[in-house]
């Protein structure tokens, strides 16, 4: 019980991050002009083209004149561009946050949708799939090779883990993709530069499945690579600080073996941080994921943002995707830390 | 814990010292380039394709030939003023320049390209003439060409290409195309049509037919190009001509697909990588200090109202959000760099915060606040200067994550146009698709120089770091 409070907070803290990050969306759309500029131009176009159809059927100019701005005044209030942005867009916040996104311009799914929302589910799974690879390899390998550093402090193994992850801090995760490209892809041939299948794709799931994971190798690779050294230092330096503490000393004056010391005393307290960065870990490569995708062209919602960047901008996709990744971002850490409170009673937040 | 100590960590151990040594050498470096490069680089000089024209495109740089050992031509480039002989012909005077080229190992250029400037003339426009004399002493006429004449209603002297040079590219001229399929005719009896000659105008120029009969093999050895321009009066002529052999490898660093010289963008994203670190890290370090002093000194409704506040910012996914507030406001550094403080703070607001309240309630700060100083006082006098290595150690960290989130963003598309920066030319080396087709010189050099930047100040905070927290220290000592 004794959780729930701290827990509240978090979840509150959450609540709040997704509010204010929409009210910040909401702000530079309006205070920007943004959001006037775009109605009025979806406006301009919708009366461009039925100037057309009607000028067949209405012959009098100014007949056609007086239907045509009585129409745009009825589109205009359509779309809210006769109320100010203070009142129009809050409106929008809430079809938002019904999923209701609005149409992409030129963007579609791959089933031929224009729907934001249908592009924006498809490329939901490819996304996770990338982040869960690669957060389960650098979990699972940092975990063993810090604690296994953690035995032998300034060692040259531990000088090695310490300077790899001084560097890797300093790479950048979208640059190491290049170069794997450049090497693996480019120079010797080995493994597909992008994308997530063949063309055409192979018949049959387990020649799917290897296809797909054949594409996946060098952006897992690249994730992994920059992130493995510094949770892995991260690791070894939390159980390294609690073996500082004198109840570890106690127990092994107590006659303890290392091996119950280390596991019952050292990584029991250890735990929760260790857990809670991988936990920041997660939700901070969904953001990476972003760069990693554009590199290697993965149909997930991060090559989305590149592509409605690129060319002519789609301002409904970039709006929603940044809604769609807050909410993600909001949404894994609750979930996260929900479950990681519920599955161990004894890690407590409070400080 | 004091600055001292940081400042004996910075100069007594190797990593400290070694990143203090990159970093000063980056911030010469740095000066030098701001000094030396004109103020609008990016726009009047990097954006600009006509600055680059005379550059070979996508070559590696010249250095490439010493690893690999492959002939390959070397950029050539030379200007010309006063002609080297006038001579009388008939009604004419000719002058003429010549100018020697040297092809070694077979290393044909990659294209040539005349460009000529200042024509003045009082009557008649002046007639232009190139011929390629070779090693075998044949002789290829490669361009006849007529300065525009008076124009209605214009009076003389008249001035062409003053503002804007005359430029050949004589490797894709159709001029030459024609003049070549006659040489080929009379010197070696074939018959090609122009679509034949157009993609081995190179060839052919600097090349014999092969035994094979259907290519051409390099000539190497010492030509000439002869320049010749006919007047009638004296007075009439030019003011330079400029000839360029473009190499299969340029520079230090090669160039991109436009032919920019890399070397220069390279150096030029220097020191923006530093300002934007440091001008990020100083100013978000700072606001996160102030922000922890006030919450823990102040306590009460500012204290939660702070405290909330830093735990949401520091929560929020930031790479979209920039993504999207860049979008809307537009590339601009100072909005990048404004963006980046206004989330970089939270972190240092929160750990402030926890070392106020511990200091507050030491007894040195009750004594000296039974004394009778004020909170302000209090809080400058004895609180910041024990907060100051973390606000150094703070900047030092933050730096390096500045850097790589404007290099991120400038790979999306997001960047600031009028400022290159290294994130920049790796986006162009991907969207362009050089990443597909090998130019590791556009790509690899940038990214290191992101690398290095970072870690200096990675190695400036692997120094610090067992000052800034001690139980590391006793850790490393105990082994």
């Amino acid at each position: 019980m004794r959780n729930l409070i701290p827990l509240a907070v978090r979840a509150l803290t959450m609540v709040g991050v997704f509010f204010v990050v929409l009210l910040l969306l909401v702000l530079t759309l309006g205070l920007t002009g943004f959001s006037d500029r775009i109605l009025s131009s979806v406006v301009g176009e919708q009366i461009r083209v039925e100037r057309t159809t009607l000028a067949e059927t209405i012959r009098d100019p100014d007949e056609l004149e007086r239907v045509l701005a009585a129409r745009k005044a009825e589109l205009e209030s359509f779309y809210g561009l006769d109320i100010p942005w203070q009142r129009r867009l809050p409106a929008s916040v809430f079809r938002v946050m019904r999923l209701d996104l609005g149409e992409a311009r030129s963007l579609r799914s791959f089933a031929g949708s224009s729907r934001i929302a249908d592009i924006v589910l498809e490329r939901l799974p490819n996304t996770i799939l990338l982040m869960t690879t690669s957060t389960v390899i650098v979990a699972l390998t940092g975990l063993a090779g810090g604690l296994y550093v953690a035995t032998r402090p300034g060692s040259w193994i531990d000088r090695l883990v310490s300077g790899l992850a001084a560097v890797t801090y300093a790479i950048p995760t979208w640059w190491i993709g290049i170069l794997l490209i450049l090497v693996v892809s480019v120079h010797w041939r080995l493994l597909p530069s992008g994308g997530m299948y063949s063309t055409p794709p192979p018949e049959g799931g387990w020649l799917r499945f290897a296809d797909l994971a054949r594409h996946a190798v060098l952006p897992v690779l690249s994730m992994v690579l920059v992130s493995v050294g510094p949770y892995m230092y991260a690791v070894r330096t939390i159980t390294l600080n609690i073996a500082q503490e004198d109840f570890v000393g106690m127990a092994r004056a107590r006659g303890l073996s290392e091996i119950r010391v280390r596991n019952a005393h050292i990584l029991r307290v250890a735990a929760p941080p260790i857990v809670t960065g991988l936990i920041f870990g997660l939700a901070g490569s969904l953001s990476g994921s972003i760069l990693i995708e554009t590199v290697f062209n993965w149909q997930g919602m991060g090559r989305l943002y590149y592509d409605a960047l690129a060319g002519t901008p789609d301002e409904g996709v970039i709006v929603a995707l940044t809604f769609m990744f807050t909410l993600m971002y909001v949404a894994i850490r609750l979930l996260l830390e929900t479950l990681y409170i519920f599955l161990d009673p004894r890690v407590s937040y409070a400080d | 814990m004091r600055v001292r100590q940081i400042r004996d960590a910075l100069l007594k151990t190797p990593v400290g010292l070694l990143g203090l040594l990159s970093l000063a050498a980056q911030v010469v470096l740095s000066v030098w380039v701001v000094v030396s490069y004109p103020d609008d680089f990016g726009n009047r000089v990097w954006s600009n394709p006509i600055h680059w024209v005379d550059n070979p495109k996508a070559a590696p740089p010249a250095w490439i030939g010493r690893v690999d050992n492959q002939p390959r031509a070397d950029h050539w480039q030379t200007v010309r003023g006063e002609p080297e002989t006038v001579e009388e012909k008939g009604r004419n005077l000719i002058a003429s320049w010549n100018i020697p080229y040297i092809v070694e190992e077979g290393a044909v250029p990659a294209f040539l390209a005349l460009t000529v400037r200042d024509v003045r003339f009082e009557e008649r426009a002046p007639l232009l003439a190139l011929t390629l004399i070779r090693p075998d002493e044949t002789r290829v006429s490669v361009l006849r060409h007529a300065v525009r004449g008076p124009r209605e209603g214009e009076e003389g002297p008249y001035e062409r290409h003053f503002d804007d040079p005359l430029r050949i590219q004589l490797s894709a001229d159709e001029s030459t195309l024609s003049s070549l399929q006659e040489f080929l005719a009379e010197e070696y009896g074939l018959q090609m049509d122009a679509e034949e000659i157009r993609p081995r105008v190179m060839d052919i120029l600097f090349g014999v037919p092969d035994a094979a009969g259907d290519g051409f093999a390099p000539m190497s050895g010492e030509y000439t190009f002869l320049f010749q321009t006919a007047t009638r009066v004296e007075g009439d002529g030019i003011g330079s001509v400029e000839l360029v052999a473009g190499g299969d490898a340029f520079g230090r660093m090669g160039t991109d697909s436009i032919g920019r010289d890399l070397a220069q963008g390279l150096l030029y994203g220097l020191p923006t990588a530093l300002v934007i670190g440091v001008v990020v890290a100083l100013l978000s370090t700072s606001i996160g200090t102030v922000l922890g002093m006030a919450s823990g000194y102040l306590g009460g409704a500012a204290d939660t109202v702070i405290q909330r506040l830093s735990d949401i910012v520091a929560n929020i996914p930031v790479l979209p959000l920039l993504i999207f507030l860049l979008f809307i406001i537009g590339p601009n550094l100072t909005v990048i760099i404004g963006i980046l403080i206004a989330f970089s703070w939270p972190g240092l607001a929160i750990q402030v915060r926890v070392m106020v309240l511990h200091m507050r309630s030491s007894q040195l700060i009750e004594a000296v606040q039974s004394l009778g100083s004020s909170r302000w006082r209090v809080m400058y006098r004895h609180i910041l200067p024990q907060i100051m290595p973390y606000f150094l150690a703070q900047i030092i960290f933050t730096a390096p994550s500045a850097i790589l989130a404007e290099a991120g963003l400038s790979f999306l598309g997001l960047g600031d146009p009028s400022i290159p920066t290294w994130g920049q030319i790796l986006e162009a080396g991907f969207r362009t698709g050089g990443v597909y087709v090998g130019y590791w010189w556009w790509i690899v050099p940038p990214g290191l120089l992101i690398v290095l930047v970072a870690s200096t100040f990675m190695l400036l905070s692997l120094a610090i770091e067992p000052v800034v927290n001690p139980r590391l220290r006793q850790t490393r000592r105990a082994d």
